[in-house]
């Protein structure tokens, strides 16, 4: 094993290093380059996506561990050196980049299966420049060996009553959820919520901040602070955190009051292979695939087709699960991507900076 | 490090010969660092003001609280850190100087070993070593000091401790230098008349260590002032420092202009502290190495030495005024105290420096999928996980390649450079050395930031020759400080009876010079080759999705997934080092002895 690795090594180094005058080694037409989430997600989209798609095209498909892409899209397409061929980015991006950065997708090279499933979207899911192929979650995450069933937290303004409910929380870093769940807590109607009202959020936020054990920045922080009782309750991505329930793990989801919103995936400008990236987009698209692969990681797929070929087991942790659905709020990546007041940044970075200036005090 | 000048007097030179000038050997290195290292660094300054009114980004990074705020608490923690490492430093490097044999040896290792194991691997041992079911936590429990495990990570005193232990073999061996270069009978004839431990201390060996504790003090205030890996890790939401800003601010969409801003911003105020600091004490303490000798000498330098004395007696003044009541309160305690505080001092941080290494090691053969101490069983399913995993073996084969090509790179352009910095006579040597050993100051986080937009350019993004070349602008510096150092060891008369006999240039250097500093470059060769192999800011730069090193696959782990895996390379690394240091045993004893 070793042995044939460290061939292949020595010889890829040599072969880069004699043609490094020429620029790095130009995509073939038997690669797809994606951005992938990592983690569990990464395994599983390994096992059940990429691995057949190459046995089957002949296509190899190498991923990046990215969380966001968005900015370095941008940097590359600008630069006219695009590097990937297929990245997942948020609502708001597919309308800030859209005009520079991104490629249209060509929905008719779609496979039979893909337009099945397609057909089964909203229009707003399938845009030209991006189409909606993970549903994600955002909710209360809790310990259920620190709060049994009876006593468990159903709203936001449970988590942030830590005399009924003693215990360490952890919180995302980011200005969105963390604010529209702070105006709740401070009995904002969840239909009220847009525009924010951040002065009033940060205060509640304020609030909040001493019991909070650790402001997380990665989607794998949650469940392992959680595991490890370093908190007790967390607002986190139900995608990896009911991966662990369904394995049997204590923690439980709540979805009364959570957020519901999608990741677009998206062909950046000039990409190197294309047709291949369509190639795999349909592949991932396609019900049975996409359906199997949510009982690996439960991240679903936007469409009702895939959700009736999905074990029900598993399709009760789906964020797009009308159960979940009726529960939480509509999220607004519409107000986080427009341009907030002072009109230099947008409201999620100028929310960011607010939020930063209160977690570093 | 050598108190002679870097260069030797020369014998007068034929008019014509400048083809065979020495000083042509610096062509190379400066042409490389210009094009690579200087010309994107202006690049980021002009990004940085073109905006309308040129000003507008500068502007606000000081007027929006949040990022001042942050440049505050960057210099607090940085300087906090430095003065840590200097009180904590101190008795250590005493305790190396003051045992030996085989003791010193051990203690001089604990000490140089973890200097050479990268930041990210050191401070992912402290999250182990601080972890809820880390070590500390369980001891304490076990001990009875507390019931419930205390959360010790994320916080202000962590990453005090994690910087704080990631600098200090910096400290220590910068104080161990000049202690080294200090005439012990100067103590022998304090002792003998009459002075007590304490007044040797104070009146000896302080004022006689100031230089290198000053040159400890600033490379470790300057080091943490770019500090990125080791606060993001360890630290809460309270302790963004400077640099986290940047990459974070590289994550936004509109944030061109500004984010150079921000770099522009952390790379002035390094520069300003480190210019202060070279008018205070000369600009050698970057390299640790005596002072260059100019052709012509300039008339402020013999100023300020001509003012020295008198400094120098006010400040004995005040010493003897406030010092000596306190000193002699001291003075009544035992005599062995002094001896005593050397010894716990010393013995705690080499503990500091050694343990986390051993927990990590341990943690690597544990059974369990998760971070917990000590491990509920042993298993070898990490190292299998390890070897045969295609992306962490391709990750391991691609650092590999690179951080050898890197040291090829560095040593080509570095130690001709050295020779041509000690054996030329040109004016202003001074300020090319200053440029050659620079990038070791420029915080990574703003060279990787303006690397990136010429690598894209360039086409070089995520090649092994671009991250090569990124690599080798570090490299750089380390192999030209220690090639200097054992050029100067070599004995000049050998040359020249050489030269004298009708050897050519080059028959001179293969048959005399090349010999005498071969172990000098062997030492160089290895440096510059484990630089690079733990490179991981420019890297987070200059990757891309087809290439990932070992370290970039290390960081998205402890980002991603904490697993045992990341012990496993950790061990492994320290495998490397070791068995490095010990095959170079022998060079460093020399090229040690040269310094």
């Amino acid at each position: 094993m070793l042995g044939s690795y460290r061939l292949k090594g020595m010889v890829s180094a040599l072969a880069v290093t004699a043609a490094f005058g020429a620029g790095p080694v130009l995509a073939q037409s038997t690669e797809v380059i994606m951005q992938d989430p990592g983690g569990g997600y990464g395994e599983a989209l390994r096992k059940v996506m990429y691995d057949p798609f190459e046995e089957e095209t002949g296509i190899d498909v190498i991923t990046v561990q990215e969380a966001r892409s968005g900015p370095r899209i941008k940097a590359q397409v600008e630069a006219g050196k695009t590097e990937w061929d297929l990245t997942f980015i948020f609502d708001q991006e597919t309308k800030l980049l859209g005009d520079c950065c991104l490629a249209d997708i060509d929905y008719s090279m779609m496979s039979e299966g893909a337009q099945k499933t397609l057909a089964a979207m909203p229009d707003n899911l399938k845009r030209p420049k991006g189409v909606a192929l993970q549903v994600i979650g955002v909710g209360l995450v809790y310990n259920t060996d620190v709060y049994s069933e009876e006593e468990a937290p159903k709203s936001w303004a449970d988590f942030w009553d830590v005399e009924a409910f003693p215990g360490k929380r952890c919180l995302p870093a980011w200005p969105r959820f963390v604010m529209e769940a702070a105006l709740m807590a401070d009995g904002v109607e969840k239909d009220q919520l847009y525009p924010l009202d951040m002065d009033r959020a940060l205060a509640k936020i304020a609030e909040i901040k001493p019991h909070v054990s650790k402001w997380w920045t990665t989607s794998a922080q949650p469940p392992q602070l959680l595991l490890d009782g370093e908190a007790d309750m967390c607002m986190a991505y139900t995608g990896s955190t009911s991966k662990l329930a369904l394995e049997g793990a204590p923690i439980e989801v709540e979805w009364n009051q959570g957020f519901i919103y999608y990741d677009f995936f998206s062909i950046p400008k000039d990409g190197p292979n294309y047709e291949n990236a369509m190639k795999l987009l349909s592949w991932r698209l396609e019900p049975e695939r996409a359906a199997e692969l949510t009982s690996n990681f439960p991240v679903a797929l936007p469409s009702s087709v895939v959700f009736e070929a999905a074990d029900p087991a598993v399709s009760t942790y789906w964020a797009n699960n009308p159960a979940n659905v009726s529960r939480a709020i509509e999220w607004s990546p519409d107000y986080w991507g427009a341009m907030s007041e002072g009109g230099t940044t947008t409201n999620e970075e100028h929310g960011q900076e607010q939020l930063n200036a209160l977690l570093a005090q | 490090m050598t108190a002679a000048p870097l260069s030797g007097t020369a014998a007068p030179r034929p008019r014509g010969a400048w083809l065979k000038s020495p000083a042509l050997l610096l062509v190379p290195a400066v042409l490389f660092l210009a094009a690579i290292y200087v010309m994107p660094l202006i690049d980021l300054g002009r990004v940085s003001v073109a905006a309308d009114p040129w000003w507008s980004h500068i502007a606000r990074v000081f007027s929006v609280p949040l990022y001042w705020e942050s440049l505050l608490r960057t210099m607090k923690i940085a300087l906090t850190v430095a003065c840590l490492c200097a009180l904590f430093g101190y008795p250590t490097a005493l305790l190396i100087q003051r045992s030996r044999g085989s003791v010193q040896a051990m203690i001089a290792t604990a000490v140089i070993l973890p200097y050479f194991i990268a930041i990210l691997i050191r401070t992912y041992a402290w999250m182990v070593l601080l972890g809820r079911n880390g070590p500390i936590n369980k001891t304490a429990i076990w001990l009875g000091i507390y019931d419930e495990p205390l959360a010790l990570l994320f916080n202000r005193g962590s990453v005090l401790m994690g910087m704080t232990a990631v600098l200090m073999p910096l400290m220590v061996l910068s104080i161990y230098s000049s202690l080294s270069r200090l005439d012990q009978n100067l103590i022998r004839a304090a002792l003998a008349s009459g002075a007590g431990p304490l007044a040797v201390f104070w009146r000896v060996l302080l004022p006689l260590t100031l230089p290198g504790i000053g040159a400890g003090f600033l490379l470790v205030f300057v080091s943490a002032l770019g500090f990125f890996i080791t606060p993001t890790l360890l630290g809460g939401p309270g302790d963004q420092m400077f640099a986290m800003h940047i990459t974070q601010q590289a994550d936004s969409i509109t944030g061109e202009g500004f984010l150079q801003a921000l770099a522009v911003v952390l790379l002035v105020i390094t520069l300003v502290v480190v210019g202060i600091a070279g008018r205070l004490m000369g600009f050698e303490f970057i390299w640790g190495g005596g002072k260059l000798s100019e052709v012509a000498e300039t008339p402020a330098k013999s100023k300020r030495a001509a003012a020295g004395p008198t400094r120098r007696s006010a400040r004995m003044l005040v010493a003897d005024m406030a010092g000596w009541p306190i000193l002699r309160l001291l003075g009544r305690m035992p005599a062995d105290t002094g001896k005593w505080t050397v010894r716990i001092l010393g013995g705690f941080v080499l503990c500091t420096l050694i343990l986390p290494i051993l927990v990590v090691i341990v943690i690597s053969f544990s059974k369990a999928s998760y971070l917990t101490f000590p491990p509920p069983g042993w298993s070898l399913q990490w190292y299998e996980k390890f070897f045969s995993d295609s992306n962490w073996m391709s990750a391991f084969w691609n650092s590999l390649g690179i951080a050898a090509l890197s040291s090829v790179m560095a040593v080509a352009l570095g130690a001709t450079a050295a020779i041509g910095i000690v054996r030329s006579e040109i004016r202003y040597k001074s300020a090319v050395m200053l440029l050659l050993v620079s990038p070791m100051i420029v915080p990574p986080v703003v060279l990787g930031l303006s690397l990136y937009s010429l690598f894209l350019h360039l086409n070089l993004v995520g090649t092994y020759f671009g991250l090569a070349a990124a690599h080798a602008i570090g490299g750089i510096p380390i192999v030209i400080v220690i090639v200097a150092a054992s050029l100067q060891a070599v004995d000049r008369q050998l040359e020249q009876s050489a030269a004298v006999h009708g050897a050519s240039v080059l028959t001179v250097f293969r048959t005399v010079t090349l010999p005498a500093i071969a172990p000098g470059l062997a030492a160089a060769v290895f440096f510059a080759f484990l630089h690079s192999f733990d490179e991981l800011v420019l890297s987070l730069f200059l990757s891309s999705p087809r290439m990932k090193t070992l370290p970039l696959m290390l960081w998205a782990d402890i980002n991603y997934q904490l697993n045992p895996v990341l012990a496993v390379v950790s061990t492994l690394e320290v495998v490397l080092v070791v068995g490095g240091i010990f095959l170079a045993r022998p060079v460093f004893g020399r090229s040690r002895a040269a310094h």
